[in-house]
């Protein structure tokens, strides 16, 4: 989105500041000066068109399947479950079966909805998107916040002021820019009831990816997963593979830009060589299924 | 921006999607194309949690294996087993899946008999240096009442002796209990 890129992201203490600016548009002489400047618009925006539009047509374009495998999973103690007294309705779909007592989760179905979880957060923060952790665990905040920190996107996992979300103008400043993308690494608060921003994101459109455990609530997170919120080696699995997706999902923006560039126009601008086998290799990654 | 804050309603997706086609959101949001190309496998519409009533039970089913039957009848029989329970290895094999296994072998050889091959496992486990000291009372149902109230500690035996039109049968076993605990703490 043009607009989205031009405003700078007030959102969290200055963790980027930068606006996404474009470099000054270079091109081949066409012999006149008027003549140079009507193309380089439309060879602009067909770029960011095709830079946009073509890792929508691959079914797994940042290759997110690679990051996890259910044996991973299940080593990193995400089957396991609350107790079945503790069970939530709406998770008994995602539920293999209660082991004396202790239910335990399907990591098939885990697997299929962390792929598209993952996909889902790639894409975001290729298109640049603002990507907003949000965990109320005491437990992970600290690692949450590095997570957050690490790629370069934002976390909230203190005290979730009331209209944070729905009264952002009068709490944050008057044009700020709310996120594209809030993921839950825990959907309950500390008292055990959902997190009042999976209802906040619901009312202000905001997409939500959440782990959800069995005694969470999955209706209204657009992307559930389903698995263990309260392991150690659960949590660091998620929080590891959420960094690396959105990672991945920048370079390939970085490399795209740049190919497409240099693609674009050959001429003054001197080819890069480290970034076009890079963002062949890339493109490469991309396309093959 | 126009937007619309029903979460009750439908997804989002199809909330925005419908105020773009009316032509009150100017633009798309971010995630718009996304979410049209990998759509979630479920649409995350709002549900009202309702109680189940009645006799109607959660289709949930129970995990167990046929080796259960085996395990079930070893910790009856011996308890815990000897060695301890180390959980942080992945592979680890404790006494009572090391009987199990020797079970469920020498049942593909031929024997039938449950009892025999109960014994038949123990005596195998024996044989590589593994010994099974019985339990000094038989762990039945109605000795988990009596363990129960163990923890209660010791100066409520009398208490409990006093209370024997409460509990008839467990009584032998509740006289025992204080003799196995103090059996308990004196080796280590």
């Amino acid at each position: 989105m043009a607009s989205g890129a031009v405003l700078p992201r007030l959102l969290g203490a200055g963790v980027r500041a930068a606006p996404r600016g474009r470099a000054a548009p270079r091109g081949r002489t066409l012999g006149s000066a008027a003549a140079a400047a009507a193309p380089e618009p439309e060879r602009d925006s067909d770029l960011s068109a095709r830079i946009l539009s073509e890792p929508l047509k691959h079914s797994d374009f940042f290759n997110v399947k690679e990051l996890f495998s259910v044996r991973s999973l299940f080593n990193a103690r995400v089957h396991l479950g609350h107790k079945a007294g503790c069970r939530h309705r709406f998770m008994e779909p995602y539920i293999f079966g209660s082991r004396l007592g202790q239910d335990i989760i399907d990591l098939e179905q885990t697997a299929t909805h962390l792929q598209l979880a993952l996909n889902f957060t790639a894409h975001v923060a290729y298109r640049g998107g603002i990507i907003l952790f949000v965990s109320r665990a005491r437990q992970f905040s600290h690692l949450i916040e590095n997570t957050a920190r690490s790629c370069g996107e934002y976390a909230h996992t203190r005290y979730f002021k009331g209209g944070l979300l729905t009264n952002a103008p009068l709490l944050l400043g008057p044009q700020v820019r709310l996120p594209d993308l809030i993921i839950f690494l825990h959907t309950l608060n500390n008292v055990f009831e959902p997190h009042v921003a999976v209802r906040d994101a619901a009312k202000m459109n905001i997409p939500t990816v959440g782990i959800v455990d069995t005694n969470c609530n999955p209706c209204l997170i657009t992307y559930p997963v389903p698995g263990n919120d309260d392991s150690p080696p659960a949590v660091q699995l998620f929080c590891r593979l959420f960094q690396t997706a959105v990672t991945r999902a920048k370079e390939k923006r970085r490399q795209l830009e740049a190919l497409y560039r240099l693609q674009g126009a050959p001429g003054p601008r001197p080819a890069n060589p480290a970034a076009s086998p890079g963002a062949q290799a890339g493109l490469g990654l991309g396309v093959a299924p | 921006m126009a937007g619309s804050r029903l979460e009750t309603v439908g997804s989002i997706f199809t909330r925005t999607r419908d105020l773009i086609r009316a032509g009150v959101l100017k633009e798309k949001p971010l995630w718009f194309d996304i979410y049209n190309a990998f759509p979630p496998l479920r649409d995350p519409v709002f549900r009202r949690p309702r109680l189940r009533y009645g006799k109607a039970k959660s289709p949930t089913q129970d995990i167990f294996y046929h080796e259960d039957q085996i395990r079930a009848k070893f910790y009856s029989a011996y308890g815990s087993g000897p060695k301890a329970f180390d959980l942080f290895n992945p592979n680890f094999k404790s006494t009572c899946e090391r009987f199990v296994e020797k079970y469920i072998e020498l049942q593909k050889l031929g024997e039938t008999d449950e009892e025999k091959l109960f014994v038949e496992a123990g005596k195998a486990l024996l044989a590589e240096g593994v010994i099974l000291r019985r339990l000094e009372k038989a762990r039945t149902e109605g000795s988990q009442v009596s363990r129960k109230s163990e923890p209660m500690g010791v100066e409520s035996q009398t208490a409990l002796e006093e209370n024997p039109p409460l509990k008839e049968v467990p009584q032998p076993q509740h006289l025992e209990a204080p003799g196995e605990e103090s059996k308990g703490l004196s080796p280590p």
